[in-house]
Parts: structure tokens; sequence; C-alpha cells
């Protein structure tokens, strides 16, 4: 066959897909195991870290146990949809996790708060593919440790705000990522309408 | 004539290394080399996926049709890169969190296109396997060796485990953690060995 032809193009490019694809979807197929065993683990990690557990061992099994000996895992409705509702057994704090579109991608996390909904405990976040330097530090410590102790204002629209404000009271406002104003928008808005709809359905817990 | 594989070793390791002969693939030379261990798992991917995709051109370079080579070449090294991707994310998601978003970057490295088009469409497999094998040592090389330096002066650690005695005598140099540390060393590191490398011409004359 001529390969100059458009049917042998067209053919060429269906087998070559075929096979590339057969062949990642093998990998992935085989590797499905270890992924999910990961993802079980960095989510527990991040459970744990959120209501600041004390974990013996950075391993699957001392996280499990921590969350099972700890934390009281439940569901609730937000955003219509169901995601994971955390009540720690022997402390005052609740949590869930928020989830919503970042610059780029999703962006998931858990929120821990006191049981009044007064403040923020913690904040971590579970999933984010940011742009690495800018957007993808809302991850790290100094900008969620921030979150710690933050206050919670329910009667504004804006409950928390990231970045400047001209609200002289700033209990509630987080300082933003230089070069990634569009990134620290998006999980603040995020953040606010999963807060709203939170509060909403949480008074039926 | 065909160069051998000795000769094939030496240009992509030293006469023709893609970093500091060809500057190609700073975008990851500068993101992930302030840590040794991310550097490690970045230099896996880029030999992986230069030498498979140079021996998969190679193979089809008959039958490739000329108007679309540059698409097979895109798919082919793509698809190895999602199966680094998957791989390095089932084996060290720690570290995938970090690299991943650069891992998904080497599909656009211009080493790796760069060497399918200029070497591998016009030779043998196994000389082609080689020759992306030697680009991806070269690659890696350069990367250990800023690595090697960035890692101590930023962090005070090698591959993770502290320096012996650091509390005594080391000063953390934060510029070695962040981004210009690198374009400092990639600097260096591309004058002494282009210095060398002039050396040794006039040497040879």
């Amino acid at each position: 066959m001529d390969k100059k032809s458009p049917s042998y193009i067209l053919i060429f490019i269906v087998l070559i897909s075929f096979v590339f694809g057969l062949a990642i979807s093998s990998v992935h197929y085989l590797t499905l195991p270890m992924l999910e065993k990961n993802e079980a683990l960095h989510k527990n990690r991040i459970i744990s870290q959120a209501f600041m557990l004390d974990v013996e061992k950075d391993t699957p099994e001392a996280y499990e146990d921590a969350i099972r000996q700890f934390i009281k895992i439940d569901s609730i409705e937000i955003k219509r949809e169901k995601v994971e509702f955390f009540r720690h057994r022997e402390k005052d704090y609740i949590g869930f996790i928020f989830k919503g579109l970042g610059f780029w991608e999703p962006i998931s996390g858990i929120i821990v708060m006191d049981r009044d909904l007064e403040k923020i405990i913690n904040l971590k976040i579970l999933e984010q593919k940011e742009t690495p330097g800018l957007g993808a530090r809302i991850e790290e410590p100094w900008f969620t440790e921030q979150f710690q102790q933050l206050a919670i204002k329910w009667n504004d629209n804006q409950k928390i705000i990231i970045g400047a404000t001209s609200n002289p009271d700033k209990s509630n406002v987080v300082e933003t990522i230089t070069g990634a104003s569009q990134t620290s928008d998006a999980l603040m808005n995020m953040l606010n309408e999963n807060l709203a709809e939170f509060k909403k359905n949480y008074k039926d817990k | 004539m065909a160069d051998t594989p000795k000769q094939i070793f030496i240009k992509g390791i030293w006469k023709d290394n893609p970093v500091f002969r060809q500057v190609l693939g700073i975008c990851s030379s500068l993101a992930v080399t302030n840590l040794l261990t991310n550097t490690l798992f970045m230099a896996f991917g880029v030999m992986f996926v230069t030498a498979f995709s140079n021996f998969t051109v190679s193979l089809l370079r008959d039958h490739i049709p000329a108007r679309i080579r540059m698409i097979v070449q895109v798919l082919i090294i793509a698809s190895y890169v999602m199966i680094v991707d998957i791989l390095i994310k089932a084996v060290n998601p720690d570290i995938h969190r970090f690299i991943g978003p650069y891992v998904g970057l080497i599909i656009t490295n211009c080493i790796i296109m760069g060497r399918a088009e200029a070497f591998a469409s016009q030779n043998t497999p196994w000389l082609s396997f080689l020759d992306g094998l030697a680009m991806g040592i070269g690659y890696s090389l350069v990367l250990i060796v800023i690595a090697l330096v960035r890692e101590p002066m930023g962090f005070g650690t090698l591959l993770g485990f502290p320096l012996p005695g650091r509390e005594i005598w080391w000063h953390q140099w934060t510029i070695m953690v962040m981004a210009p540390g690198a374009f400092f060393m990639l600097a260096i590191v591309t004058w002494i060995s282009r210095k060398i490398q002039l050396n040794l011409e006039k040497g040879g004359k």
C-alpha cells in the first residue's frame, strides 16, 4: 500500500493509537492495586494531619488505626453530592471534604472546624494540580497554617477571605500567594460556597 | 558511517550533552534539582522515555508516513511518558506529587523530540536506543551534579539524610532551594564544562 495514501495514513494512526492505548491501559491496570493503596494512604494521612492526630508511625496501618480510634466518618450533602463528614470522638472537632474547581483542575481538601462552626481548626489540601511553584503552593504548611484559628464570618458572603480586604477586622483573612491570585480566588470561592452549603445541611446532623 | 556505541555514549554524555551543549531540557533541570531524590526519579523518567521512544521511532521508521511523522513521534513519546508517570505514581506517590507536573512535561522536552527526529528516524533501533540512553544519561548527570550542590546547601541533607554534624557548621543558603539557585548552578556547570571542552579542543589541534 502506498505510504502517502490517506487510507494507509488512517490505518497506521488507528493501529498505533490502539497499540499504545492498550500498553498504557495495561500498565495502569497492573499498577491499580498499588495506586489505590497509595491513594488511601495519602487520604488517611491528610485526615490525620487535619485533625492533628498522634500517629506513631508513617505506615498505612498506623493511619488507619488512628482514624478508626479517633474519627467517626459519616456523609453530608454538599452541592447535591454526598461528601465525607468527620467527627472527632474525643474533641469538639468536625470536618468535611470540600471540592471545587481550581485555576486548572479540581481541588479538594479537608476543613476542620469547632463544633459551633465559629472557627477553623485546620485545613489541608487533598488533591490539586495547580501551577508548580505558584498555585501549587496552596498545600504548603506556611499557607495552610494561616487557617488555624481563623474566624468564620457566617453573616458575610465572604465567610473567609484570601487576599487583600478593605475590612479593618481581619480575623477571617488569610494572606494570598504572590503570583497565584487565580488559584487563591478559586480556593476562597470554593471554601465559601462549600461552607454555606455545609452549614445548611449540618443542622440536620 | 554510523557512530559506534562508544562514540554515541561520548556524544550523549559529553560532546553533544543535551543540557550544557545543546541547552535543551532546561525547564526540568531548574525545577527538580533542589532535592536529589526528585532528580533521580526525573532522570530515570527521561532516560526511559528517550531510550524507548528512540527505539520505537527507529523500529517504525520505514512504516511511518512522512506527512504525519511528527504526530506519530509525539504519540509514541506521550505514551512512554504516561507509562513513566503511572509507574512513579505507583512506586513513590510522595515524589510524584512534587515532580508529577514535570513528568508530564517530559513530552515537550526538546531532547526527546530532537533525538527522535535527528537520530532515530535515520538509524537502526539498537543504535537509536543507545543514543536515547546516552542522551538521557548526559541529561541526568548534569541534573545530579546540580542537585548534589543544591540539596546540601539548601536543605542541609543529601538524599533526605542530614549532613554529618550540620548543627555545628552548616548554614542554610535559601537561594539554593529556589529557582535562582538552579540558574546559578546551571550556568556554573555549563561554564566549567564548556571551558574544559574548549581546552581539550585546543589541545587536540
